[in-house]
């Protein structure tokens, strides 16, 4: 070191420089111990997250069967394109656009939108943007993999409905859950995303949580740009359970064709089984195709034809079974009856009241259509005589009839098994509007109210369940259509993280029926009156079918004044039923909007389910209820 | 020049030949491990054999005559340097750093420049007599570095540039520059990096991509996550995750592998290594590097002269400092610029020049006893 003697600390300087990078060394190595031995695990798991993903594999939705196990809804496999948000959320979209509305035939205003609902999920998810895919479709997208690598086709479930029009409203229709339903508590709760297929009217809505499955997913690995490099495990979706309604498919057609035949077209038909409320049919029409509102959602001409049953003025969306409310006119006067022999305004040994061929309030005549003389209940009934039931309905009083809503459940919903029923209106509902605006409640609407009109709007299911009850002696059942749900298996091993539990069938619930209490020779003459309608000579007379007694009541419900009560401001024309009279096997009621004369026009709709309903009813074994196999 | 003789093989240094060689096929392994599909580490392997050539050449050869041409290579790197401007030079990545010779082939200059920079700050340096560094000769000192640097700000490549500020600190700090002003230098530099980092963002000469790299370091989950913080993060998830000893099992699931990692087999080799190794591997090669160092810095105490010992000291610091800046930007407490690490880093020309750089330091050790 005899050379460095003149710079007195150079062998220092060297050794400075020797510590500096030893310390540097060290300080890297410190940093090492930080980030592998403290944070090790933290890393891992930040690497893990990143390069796995969960693709859903959809589930099958449970499918829909008539009581005989005949099918109403199912699925099938079709080919989607599907977006996953990986990365997409810091690119810009715009491009994009331009490039798969272009590649997939696409609305480019339709990408955007779906882009948009892709940007609020959350990260790595993925959203249908082509459903339906072509093959040309299909070889875009594989061709297209390296620019594109979001985009890829799935094979997923969709829901068919092989009857189209039929049955729709009952059925209603799935589609994806909306932006609105997203943000409601109650399905935030059950985690929903933007994306999945729920229920949207009719069964589909109401037993949405047991038609629909688990998803599955398949856990892949990708790189940094997504692309699936390779799969680690899939765990299989549990399909949703399958539903057998109470659906009598023959009975429905039946309905179906009879609101066909109609003279308008538009109308009601159910068919009850007044002994336990299992809806037989339910035909609402004018109907829509709910395939429409599954398939067309996403392409430009099904969302105009969506648009066009919103805007049509007949209302095809509408069940009118639960959702139309009309005046029920005559039909009125059976649960008014049991009302007034309940309340003791009318007894057995008395019940005569005078027709007067109408009766006057204040000095304006409303009259009866036909001079009955001082008819007893039965006859009242048997000839829909008016004048009867205005003096009656003053005897009980508004009261009285609010009473009788109150019997006879008017003042609630059914509790049928389907979203959405509205409730009846009745002098119940109004009374505190009209004594607020008229100071009292007139008599005039009193003598309205009795025979069913003005202050009184039912739907049909409300007015069929009611005389159903009376059919059977006081018993009001619930309607319904569940019949059974079928239980589904197990996924995986119990213990493993991915067990899907099994799903046990069940049955509907039957609550205690309502019960209408009233002494067995009231009800006798109240169902002599019913029964004469068509079989003594009554209202309806010329739907009689010998052995197999109908008893039953017509109406003739007002839409506007005498005198404008033609075209398209005809009367309702209703006929409500049960039969056998005295045993019932099955209850009925039509509605046929704006076609005039009950008798005419709703009556033979119900005469055509009786028959229906014998014709497979004689000569054929007990309705095996067997679910053919998927 | 000493033969190849039994003598010149007793006196060759075959410590510091066995480290460099383990480190490089180390790095040969991690480079595999990075990127298994490509061909990198087969090149590698042929890069370290011409390397390790090129290291006998230069071992074996005296470097009092290589110092003494140093004006010879001095000029000869500044007209590398200047190709690599003219149409001669390739682009890649947006810098002007390669120039394609014929025969030759493709090359990165800035690399190999650093060596006659170092013999001629050596020959310089190593000449005079004084006790104390004057300012005249830290400017001349100063001239003969900027030449070099001048020409690499106008690819322009920062982060090779650098790279060449420990050889010149070294040179002062060896040749006695007062410590006082040693100081001075720190502190300025202290006050002067923010300052100017400030100074630059509000006038708009620091690029945003430039202030995204220092923010990166920062906070890297504030800055776009998938811009420039993104490299950061990734390759600090890639060396967190190998934990104490390495993943075990599956490599197809690796950060580089599934392309997380950014530049696997070259800037973040470091981090492939981390992965792959965990912290026993990644401990052991920083040991490699300090058992290397040492050696180098026990020859040049050994030195025959003060050129031999400056230029061994500023191979020293150069490397010390290339580590130091790769590795800690890998581990994401330093900006990511292009350094790569030494006897690592997938790439002919740093294998090439570093193995050269040793095989002075070994030159010099060869020659401690001939006076």
């Amino acid at each position: 070191m005899k050379i460095y003697d003149h710079i007195q600390n150079l062998s220092a300087r060297v050794g400075a420089i020797q510590v500096i990078a030893f310390v540097l060394l060290a300080l890297l190595g410190a940093r090492l111990y930080y980030l592998q031995i403290v944070n090790g695990e933290y890393y891992s798991d930040r690497a893990e997250n990143q390069r796995i993903r969960l693709i859903p594999i959809p589930a099958p939705r449970g499918a829909i069967f008539d009581r005989k196990g005949r099918i109403l809804v199912d699925s099938r496999p079709i080919y989607n394109v599907v977006i996953s948000n990986d990365g997409l959320k810091h690119a810009a979209g715009a491009d994009k656009v331009v490039d798969y509305s272009s590649g997939l035939r696409l609305e480019p205003q339709f990408v955007t939108e779906r882009l948009s609902v892709l940007k609020k999920q959350n990260e790595f998810e993925s959203l249908v943007l082509k459903e339906n895919a072509t093959i040309e479709d299909i070889a875009w997208v594989e061709a297209h993999s390296l620019e594109f690598p979001e985009l890829r086709v799935e094979l997923q479930p969709q829901r068919h409905y092989p009857l189209g029009t039929t049955l729709a409203h009952v059925l209603g229709y799935v589609g994806e859950i909306s932006p609105k339903q997203l943000e409601s508590e109650v399905y935030k709760e059950k985690g929903f995303r933007p994306g999945d297929i729920i229920g949207k009217g009719g069964l589909e809505q109401y037993y949405d949580e047991y038609l629909r499955g688990r998803p599955g997913y398949k856990k892949v690995i990708v790189d940094s740009r997504g692309r699936v490099q390779s799969e680690l495990e899939t765990v299989p979706p549990q399909s949703g359970q399958d539903l057998v309604t109470t659906i009598d498919l023959d009975l429905q057609m039946t309905a179906e064709d009879q609101l066909a035949k109609s003279v308008t077209k538009r109308g009601v038909v159910v068919a009850m089984d007044p002994n336990n409320g299992e809806i037989l049919a339910m035909a609402s029409a004018p109907s829509f195709d709910p395939n429409i509102f599954v398939k067309g959602a996403s392409t430009p001409e099904g969302r105009k034809q969506i648009a066009e049953y919103w805007k049509d003025e007949t209302r095809p969306l509408l069940n009118r079974a639960i959702q139309g409310r009309y005046p029920p006119g005559s039909t009125w006067k059976i649960p008014e009856s049991v009302g007034a022999l309940q309340e003791g305004a009318i007894t057995v040994a008395h019940s005569n009241m005078l027709c007067g061929g109408g009766i006057t309030i204040g000095n304006k005549l409303t009259r009866c259509m036909g001079n009955h003389g001082s008819p007893p209940l039965d006859t009242a009934i048997t000839r829909s005589c008016d004048g009867y039931y205005y003096r009656l309905g003053l005897k009980m009083g508004i009261e009285g009839i609010i009473k009788m809503v109150e019997t006879f459940g008017f003042d609630k919903r059914s509790g049928i098994d389907l979203p959405n029923e509205k409730v009846p209106q009745t002098p119940k509902t109004w009374m505190k509007y009209v004594v607020k605006h008229e100071g009292k409640w007139s008599d005039i609407r009193t003598v309205y109210a009795s025979i069913g009109q003005d202050t009184v709007v039912v739907t049909p299911i409300s007015m069929l369940r009611a005389v159903s009850s009376v059919g059977m002696r006081g018993k009001e059942y619930i309607p319904h259509f569940l019949k059974e749900f079928k239980p589904i298996a197990a996924v995986g091993e119990e213990g493993d993280p991915n067990y899907i539990p099994a799903r046990e069938g069940f049955t509907f619930q039957h609550p205690e029926p309502n019960i209408i209490e009233l002494q067995p020779a009231q009800w006798d003459l109240v169902l002599k009156g019913m029964w004469g309608v068509v079989n003594a000579g009554g209202t309806a007379g010329s739907i009689r079918i010998p052995g197999f007694d109908i008893a039953g009541k017509t109406g003739t419900a007002q839409v506007a004044e005498v005198g404008k009560d033609t075209g398209k401001n005809k009367d309702h024309s209703w006929f409500v039923s049960f039969a056998p009279a005295y045993k019932p096997e099955m209850s009925v009621i039509a509605l046929i909007e704006n076609s005039g004369f009950g008798a005419a026009n709703a009556a033979p709709a119900v005469k055509a389910m009786y028959e229906s309903y014998l014709s497979r009813r004689d000569g054929q074994q007990p309705a095996t209820q067997e679910v053919a196999a998927r | 020049m000493v033969a190849l003789t039994e003598r010149g093989l007793r006196d060759f240094d075959w410590q510091t030949a066995v480290l460099a060689i383990l480190i490089s096929f180390f790095g040969v392994w991690q480079i595999h491990n990075a990127v298994p599909s490509e061909n990198y580490w087969s090149k590698q392997i042929f890069g370290i054999v011409v390397a390790f050539i090129a290291f006998v050449v230069v071992a074996f050869t005296d470097y009092r005559r290589l110092i003494d041409a140093a004006p010879i290579f001095y000029a000869f790197g500044l007209l590398l340097l200047f190709l690599v401007l003219t149409p001669l030079g390739v682009e890649i990545n947006g810098q002007k750093a390669w120039v394609r010779l014929p025969l030759v082939g493709q090359f990165q200059p800035s690399e190999f420049v650093k060596i006659p920079t170092v013999l001629m700050l050596a020959k310089y340096f190593g000449a005079r007599k004084s006790a104390v560094l004057t300012l005249r000769e830290a400017l001349i000192g100063g001239a003969i570095f900027a030449g070099p640097l001048a020409l690499i700000m106008l690819e322009p490549d920062a982060g090779q540039a650098i790279t060449y500020f420990p050889i010149l600190a070294a040179m002062f700090f060896l040749s006695g520059i007062k410590i006082r002003y040693v100081i001075i230098g720190t502190v300025l530099a202290a006050v002067m990096v923010p300052t100017a980092y400030i100074v630059g963002v509000k006038t708009g000469k620091i690029k945003r991509y430039q202030q995204e790299r220092i923010l990166a370091i920062i906070d890297p989950d504030k800055v776009d996550p998938r811009g420039y913080g993104y490299h950061t993060i990734q390759s600090v998830i890639t060396v967190g995750k190998g934990g104490i000893s390495g993943i075990k099992g599956d490599p197809e699931t690796s950060q580089s592998v599934l392309k997380f990692l950014p530049e696997p087999q070259t800037d973040f080799i470091f981090a492939v290594t981390a992965e792959n190794t965990g912290f026993i591997g990644c401990v052991s090669l920083l040991l490699a590097y300090a058992l290397l160092l040492s050696r180098m810095i026990a020859s040049a105490r050994q030195a025959s002269d003060r050129a031999g010992m400056l230029v061994i000291m500023s191979v020293v610091c150069g490397l010390a400092f290339q580590i130091f800046m790769n590795v800690g930007m890998a581990l994401g407490f330093l900006p990511v610029i292009g350094v790569p690490l030494p006897l690592m880093s997938a790439g002919l020309s740093a294998i090439l020049s570093t193995f050269i750089a040793i095989g002075f330091v070994v030159s010099v050790r060869m020659r401690r006893f001939v006076n």
